[in-house]
Formats: C-alpha cells, sequence, structure tokens
C-alpha cells in the first residue's frame, strides 16, 4: 500500500488544487482504515487486563436468571470476605448455558486462555478431564480453607473424579424430582399421614396414581412437556432404568453395554404413563410448566430448578424426590461443580486464591439453596436453617441416590447424546414408534457416537 | 461508489483528447491500474476472512483436528470416507435437499403472486408492500420464537384453529412427516418478502408497449399474463430462483431455535450436522470434511442452474 501511494501523488502536483485534497483525503481515509485493522487485534488482547486488573480473579458460569442472581449474591458476601475471611476481587463473566457453554470452555482451556475457575455440570467432567482441559484440585489446599472428601455424598464424590485425582468440587446437585398439588395429591389419596407423597412402590401404582390424579384435578394427571425438547425425555428414561439395576455403559470404541430388555420395561412404563389419556401428551416444556402452574394437573415431573416458578403459582405446592417404581432407588441428577480450567503454567498465588474461592463460596450454599438446588457441601444441610426450607428438605435425600449421565466425553448435560436419546424415546411416547424399536434405536445411536474418534482425549 | 461518481462527472465534462492538461489521462490512470488501491481493503478483508478459512478448513479435512485440542495429525481421506459411510450425513443432505424443494418453490410462486397482485394496482399500495415485506425485517429469534406459539401442541393458534374446524390437532414440530413443512411454512412467511421485492421491480421496469398493444388486440388479461408478461419476467424469475435455491441449501438457524433437528432427525439439516459434530462434538477435522461434501454439492447446483439459466437466455 505503502509504495503505491507516493506514485499517485507525482501527477497531483500539476493538477488544481481541488483534486490533490480529495487525494489526500483519501489517503489519509486509507491510512485510518489500514490502521484500524492493525490496530484491532492488538486492542482485544489488551482491554480484558486493563478492564478489570490483573489481581482479579476470574470466573466463568453459566448462572442466568434466578440462579445468576442468587450466584451474585454468594460472590458478593465472599468479595467482602464473609465469615471473617480475606475478601476477593473477583471478575465474574456470565455465559449462555448449553451447548455453546462447553464449547467455549473447551476452546478456551485449549487456547490457553482459560479463567481460574468455572462452573461445569459434573456429567461433562469425562469430555474435560482424560484429555487435560481442566487441572486437578489440590485436596490439601481444599482441606487447609475446611472442605474434605467427607463433605460430599459418595454418590456425587465418586463422580469427581478421573483415574481416582479429583478434578471437581460439586456445588448442588439438581435431580428430576415431581412437584405435586398438595390438595389434588390429597383427594386422589397420594399422601401419606404426614401430608408428605406416599412411597408408590411399582409401575402400577405410579400409572393409577396419575388416574386418580386426573380424577381429582377434572384435568390431567401427571404431567410431562418432552415435544422437541433434548432433555427431558431423557431425564425420565435415565432415572427409571436406573431404578431396574441394569447397567448403562459407554466404553470408549463401543459397543454400548446396555439391557434392552430393562430399558423396553423403561419405555413401556412410560408409554402407557404418557398414553393421552391421563394427560395430553403432547405438551412442551413450557407448555408442561404452563398447565401445572395453572392448575390443570396434579402432578409434574420437572427438574428442582423450576421450584422458584411454580413457588409464585400459588398453589399448594408439594415436592418429592422422583418415585421409586422399580426394584432400587435411584433419581436421575446432575450437578453444579467448579474446575479449575487447564493454565500451561499456572501462578500459584492464584491458584491457591482459586482454591479458597471454590471453598468460600461452598459455604455460601444455604443462599444457593433457595432456588431449590440440594447442596452439594453436606455440613449446609445438616444447618436448621435448610431443613426450614420447605419443599426443599423434602427431596434432599435424592442426592444419596444420585444417578448421572453415563461417563464418556459426548455425554452430560446439553449435549448431542441427550439429544440423541431423546428423539426415540419422543416417538415412542408419540405412539409413532414401539418401545421396542425405541430402544434398538438408541442402542445404535450410542453405538455410533461411540465409534467415533474420542476429540478430546 | 461515492469515489467513482465524481470521477465519472468529470469525465463526462473533460476535454477532448489531445488536449493541454492530460486530465482524461490522468483520470484514465486511476481507473484502471490504480483502482487496485481502492479495492484493497476489501480484498484485504475477503482474503482474510473468505479465502484463507476455505483454504484452513480444506486441509483440516484431512486432519483429525480437534476444537479442544492444540494437536493434529494428518489422516488423509479417513474423514471423508467416515463420511461417505455415515447414515446421518446422507440422511441430513437429504432433508436439506428437501427442504430447499419445498420451500423454493412456493417462495418462487408466492412471491411472483404478491408482485402481481400489487403491480397490478391493487388498492392502498404501500399496506400491502409493508405487510409483504415486514417480516423479512424481523430476526430469526423473533421469527422462530412467534412461531413456536403458534405451532405448540395444546394453546398453539394452528391447532385451535383446527380444533374450531372439528378437524384433529397436528404435531407440527413433532410428526416426522410433518415438521419440515412446518419449518417451511415459517420460512415462506419470512422470507417471500425479498424475491416478491425483486419481482416487483422487475415488473415496474417492464416496457408497458407489448401488454398495451396485446390488449389492443384484444387479449384478455391472463392471455397477456401467459404470453406477455410471465415470458419478459423469465430473467428475473431465473435469478430469484438461483439465490432461493442458495439460500435455502443453507438453511441453518431458524431449525437450530426451533426443532433442535427432531423430531428424529427428520428436520437436520447438514449445517446442522456439521455444528453438532464440529462445535459439540469437537471434531473439527470431521465437520471440515462433511462441509467440503456439501460445498461440492452446491457448486454442483449452482453449475446445473447456470446452465439452465443460460438455455433460456
Amino acid at each position: 500500500m505503502s509504495s503505491r501511494l507516493p506514485a499517485q501523488g507525482v501527477p497531483a502536483v500539476s493538477d488544481p488544487v481541488r483534486r490533490p485534497s480529495r487525494r489526500r483525503l483519501l489517503r489519509h481515509a486509507m491510512a485510518g482504515a489500514g490502521a484500524l485493522l492493525a490496530a484491532g487485534p492488538l486492542s482485544g488482547c489488551a482491554s480484558p487486563a486493563s478492564a478489570s486488573g490483573a489481581s482479579a480473579l476470574s470466573v466463568w458460569d453459566l448462572f442466568q436468571g434466578g440462579d445468576g442472581m442468587l450466584m451474585d449474591d454468594m460472590i458478593e458476601a465472599v468479595s467482602k470476605g464473609a465469615g471473617g475471611a480475606e475478601g476477593f476481587e473477583i471478575d465474574r463473566t456470565i455465559l449462555d448455558w448449553g451447548p455453546s457453554y462447553y464449547t467455549k470452555l473447551a476452546m478456551s482451556a485449549a487456547g490457553g486462555r482459560a479463567s481460574d475457575v468455572a462452573a461445569m455440570h459434573l456429567s461433562r467432567l469425562a469430555g474435560y478431564a482424560p484429555g487435560g482441559l481442566v487441572d486437578a484440585f489440590d485436596l490439601d489446599l481444599l482441606a487447609e480453607y475446611g472442605v474434605t472428601e467427607k463433605d460430599f455424598t459418595p454418590a456425587v464424590w465418586s463422580r469427581t473424579q478421573h483415574e481416582g485425582t479429583v478434578y471437581a468440587i460439586p456445588l448442588d446437585v439438581h435431580p428430576f424430582i415431581v412437584f405435586y398439588d398438595k390438595k389434588a395429591a390429597e383427594r386422589a389419596g397420594l399422601l401419606d399421614p404426614a401430608g408428605e407423597l406416599a412411597p408408590m412402590g411399582s409401575p402400577e401404582a405410579l400409572l393409577e396414581a396419575g388416574r386418580a390424579l386426573a380424577e381429582a384435578t377434572g384435568e390431567s394427571g401427571i404431567l410431562f412437556g418432552h415435544v422437541t425438547d433434548t432433555a427431558q425425555n431423557w431425564r425420565l428414561f435415565a432415572g427409571l432404568y436406573a431404578q431396574t439395576g441394569a447397567a448403562f455403559d459407554l466404553p470408549d470404541g463401543g459397543p454400548p453395554e446396555i439391557d434392552v430388555d430393562a430399558a423396553v420395561r423403561v419405555v413401556t412404563l412410560m408409554t402407557r404413563l404418557f398414553d393421552g389419556k391421563t394427560n395430553p401428551n403432547n405438551l412442551d416444556y413450557n407448555g408442561a410448566l404452563a398447565a401445572f402452574s395453572s392448575g390443570r394437573g396434579g402432578m409434574a415431573m420437572l427438574g428442582e430448578w423450576e421450584l422458584p416458578t411454580l413457588k409464585k403459582s400459588g398453589m399448594e405446592l408439594g415436592a418429592a424426590p422422583f418415585p421409586q417404581v422399580f426394584e432400587k432407588p435411584a433419581v436421575y441428577t446432575d450437578s453444579h461443580s467448579f474446575v479449575l480450567p487447564h493454565q500451561d503454567s499456572p501462578d500459584p498465588a492464584r491458584r491457591r486464591e482459586a482454591h479458597r474461592y471454590v471453598a468460600q463460596i461452598l459455604r455460601q450454599s444455604l443462599t444457593w439453596a433457595s432456588a431449590g438446588h440440594i447442596p452439594a457441601y453436606q455440613p449446609v444441610l445438616a444447618e436448621p436453617e435448610y431443613a426450614a426450607l420447605d419443599p426443599q428438605s423434602s427431596y434432599a435425600d435424592a442426592a444419596e441416590v444420585a444417578v448421572l449421565d453415563p461417563p464418556n466425553w459426548f455425554a452430560g448435560a446439553g449435549s448431542n447424546f441427550q439429544n440423541r436419546m431423546c428423539q426415540p424415546l419422543q416417538s415412542a411416547l408419540l405412539g409413532d414408534t414401539t418401545p421396542e424399536k425405541a430402544v434398538r434405536q438408541m442402542v445404535r445411536e450410542a453405538d455410533t457416537l461411540l465409534r467415533q474418534p474420542n476429540p478430546v482425549a | 461508489m461515492t469515489t467513482t461518481a465524481p470521477l465519472g462527472a468529470e469525465e463526462r465534462t473533460a476535454p477532448p483528447a489531445g488536449s493541454p492538461g492530460g486530465r482524461r489521462s490522468v483520470v484514465g490512470r486511476i481507473r484502471t491500474g490504480n483502482g487496485l488501491v481502492f479495492v484493497l481493503p476489501f480484498l484485504l478483508v475477503f482474503g482474510l476472512f473468505m479465502v484463507w478459512p476455505i483454504v484452513q478448513g480444506l486441509w483440516m479435512s484431512f486432519t483429525d483436528s480437534s476444537l479442544a485440542l492444540r494437536d493434529t495429525g494428518f489422516v488423509g481421506f479417513d474423514n471423508y470416507t467416515e463420511a461417505f459411510g455415515d447414515p446421518d450425513v446422507w440422511s441430513s443432505l437429504g432433508n436439506t435437499v428437501f427442504f430447499t424443494v419445498v420451500s423454493s418453490v412456493p417462495l418462487v410462486l408466492v412471491a411472483l403472486a404478491m408482485a402481481l397482485l400489487v403491480h397490478s394496482g391493487l388498492a392502498g399500495q404501500w399496506a400491502w408492500r409493508l405487510s409483504f415485506f415486514a417480516p423479512y425485517l424481523l430476526p430469526v429469534t423473533v421469527v422462530t420464537m412467534i412461531w413456536t406459539w403458534l405451532y405448540q401442541p395444546e394453546l398453539g393458534m394452528a391447532n385451535q384453529l383446527l380444533d374450531t374446524l372439528g378437524m384433529e390437532p397436528v404435531g407440527w414440530l413433532s410428526d416426522e412427516s410433518v415438521a419440515m413443512w412446518s419449518v417451511a411454512a415459517l420460512t415462506v412467511w419470512w422470507t417471500v418478502g425479498f424475491n416478491f421485492l425483486l419481482y416487483l421491480a422487475a415488473l415496474q421496469s417492464l416496457p408497458t408497449t407489448f401488454d398495451e398493444a396485446a390488449a389492443l388486440d384484444g387479449a384478455g388479461a391472463w392471455r397477456r399474463l401467459w404470453s406477455i408478461t410471465l415470458p419478459q419476467l423469465r430473467r428475473t424469475t431465473g435469478l430469484v430462483a438461483m439465490l432461493q435455491v442458495l439460500a435455502s441449501l443453507k438453511v441453518f438457524d431458524q431449525i437450530y431455535i426451533l426443532t433442535k433437528g427432531g423430531p428424529n432427525g427428520s428436520t437436520r439439516p447438514v449445517l446442522e450436522y456439521v455444528y453438532d459434530v464440529g462445535f459439540t462434538g469437537y471434531r473439527l477435522g470431521y465437520a471440515s470434511a462433511v462441509s467440503y461434501l456439501f460445498f461440492a454439492l452446491i457448486v454442483l447446483v449452482s453449475l446445473v442452474q447456470l446452465r439452465l439459466f443460460r438455455r433460456e437466455d
């Protein structure tokens, strides 16, 4: 560019005064544009540091809405130095929850520009720990700040590790549970003397409960929104399947280890439960939520994170762990956890602060529990303030029998795997295919995913 | 544009060739050789964000490159072999082609019908133009949200309407045989305004002489439409059809928001498969290979269209 511009300027000498000025203007404009182009990437590098200050601990999470505000409160509390501890300077980045969050997290770790601490669903850890996208926690350091293995339930703690090393510290457990209208459940005769949902114990009892609730409300029995949803069917299936005691394993390279008979049993129950008689069975997620909160159904199968929304409905709301209807108790769950995204040469002092931060935030779990989540940090559950939280405390036991997605790089919250499992299940629930065919397709899909080369290890 | 217009104006007022000052030669030089300077910024950006990624993508399609790792290995044609044997590639390609057919045909015909209606001199011209074009101005998220409500199985307007007519509800987004048609309907409503505008512009620039002569000879309105107007619009139709087919082949966002490719993969276009494999599955190398297969298909379609277009001329 620079070699051509002066050449152009030569004939300008003989030109009328007006023209060189225009050319000069153009030249300046060009130079300006070039400067802008050149400066863009540079300023991109410079701005984050200058905006936040090098000392602030950078934190990434995916908590929006009500959860996001609670996290704000918790961060504010630890920043000020809750419980007499030293405070923090926190630079929080909230990213949109979903597949894109995990893409960004992986890229930031692979690209060497990761945050100091990040939130992650525990079910996704298998896609991050083996490939070195997250760094291990120093348990001694955590213990120094008062957090040890003993503070978590074994069901959850066992998923924080890869080859015996701990890579994630769970903040909560968020199970798939049932919400019910206490009045309708009472009329349907489903409550125990204490006024809580009585155990069911068999598939028939669950079906009967659906019919009784439909009669009690005069509209629908058990509501479930699954149409065009990428996770709901899987959550319901995975919980019920785990109750059969059968294994659902996804070993690298395949084939998937799935008990087809048990899976067919579960899908058959699902199709009978949502046969369109005691409930519309064509609801999407928001449709089911709206129908339940406006009293058009006696019970809804949802994640506990809907608690704040449902509390506003004004009904007498009950909540319970997902009913056990097969051989053993199990509840489908995931867990928001903290991880240390990989850094090539972490600053020991910052790493120390990151550990201290995680420990301090866990102490704020009571705030987090107000949204409906079960704190993973057990000492909080023992506090009288937690016992007073209703209906949160009534499903706290779910953490004991938590079942997460099978650990594999492609599975977990917001993954392709969940979406692919939901599709055949939806076909079966809508009556477009049989439970046998749906299960065969699920096995086939899992096999296809397993036979792909692992891109994160 | 602003730079060439004044130069052109000066050229018109320039003295004849050979006159002193040599203004013309200066202008000529600026317009030919040195013109490169003016397009350089564009070329730079084009090269940086278009040509380079294309080359880079081609290279990646021969590697096992992953979004989450820095190490990359050359794998030759492995990705292509895998893609050819991957039923999901073929089903999503099939979905893309199906969508292109069921969306492009109405998008051309409806746009033509709308343009003819408006051009025929209906009262309230501005209102028609606005209402036909307005949906095109909406962002995809808004459009998808509106139609998600319309298609909502229980409370949606589409099923409510069927209910009042005494008909059975339809699983607009949950029935595998219906879902792609629902997506096509949304797309037609949303984007037909652009084709409508192209047709309207073409109609307004048609010479009226043939039409008037035919009318004097006693040809009726239908006859004139079939024998005079439509043949004269052939070039525009070629253009509209070509742009539309290319746009439809690239469908992604409304489907991704509306159905995430469901039910049962029946609306998953190939670009969503590329996205799923590359961005949520981290397999960039494989995703690049699938994109290159799709790229080959687009080139093929474009060549066929160009051929047809030429023959019409």
